[in-house]
């Protein structure tokens, strides 16, 4: 029986974690909020269910007048954790930049 | 074809995700989950008014913020090989087992859905 699962990749338990974010602790990373908060810190601890703890945390303020925009002003947080339901999305600030548009050229996909 | 499944045979192409707050992200799949909560390399975000642009070298998204991901067209030609491979494993399998076999020779390989694929799983055997 178990030579049968032997060629073949495991499926994915329930819980797998695809991503390893240990290899970006202590490095500063930007996390989106749901309902548009944008945060930058440093990772200091997570867990399976993407709770971060993140210190030195600044928060990208919006504009009041347009909540898709960024003002350009700063709000300090400091340390605090994230609730795993209410993060959108993890980027490590490294290599992280504005750029033109790509797409001039190009159709999207 | 599952939704799921789609998108796991993408994995390592080129994706469009657009989220629910309008920003749409290019890029690379990585890895994706039950969830659909992905991990992607190389992305290009595009703000909501398509005005703004940033690289983003690696990025996680939690599958509840995805609004729909655009999958190019060749990966339907991946996941009709995934599917003859499959199919030609199992018909390995069932010729390499003796003939007292539980599954009887055809029934077993015409069935369609997630039951097929449960009974991969060790517990089903």
């Amino acid at each position: 029986m178990s030579q049968k699962h032997q060629d073949k990749p495991r499926k994915n338990p329930p819980h797998k974690v695809i991503l390893d974010l240990s290899k970006h602790i202590n490095k500063n990373v930007q996390v989106h909020l749901t309902g548009g908060r944008q945060i930058q810190g440093v990772l200091k601890g997570w867990d399976p269910l993407l709770n971060l703890v993140l210190d030195e945390v600044v928060e990208q303020l919006r504009d009041p007048v347009d909540p898709y925009k960024l003002s350009g002003k700063q709000r300090k947080l400091g340390l605090l954790v994230a609730r795993g339901t209410s993060v959108m999305t993890i980027a490590p600030v490294d290599g992280l930049e504005q750029i033109e548009n790509p797409f001039l050229n190009k159709p999207l996909v | 074809m599952l939704p799921l499944s789609l998108l796991k045979s993408a994995t390592g192409c080129p994706i469009l995700i657009e989220l629910k707050n309008g920003e749409t992200y290019n890029a690379k799949l990585h890895s994706m989950d039950l969830w659909m909560n992905m991990s992607l390399t190389d992305a290009v975000r595009t703000s909501r008014d398509g005005n703004d642009f940033w690289h983003v070298p690696q990025l996680y998204i939690r599958g509840n913020t995805i609004k729909y991901i655009r999958v190019p067209e060749l990966v339907l030609g991946i996941v009709e090989e995934e599917r003859a491979a499959r199919q030609q494993r199992r018909a390995d399998r069932s010729n390499r087992s003796s003939g007292g076999s539980r599954r009887s020779a055809g029934g077993g390989r015409n069935r369609h859905g997630g039951r097929r694929d449960r009974r991969d799983h060790p517990q089903w055997q």
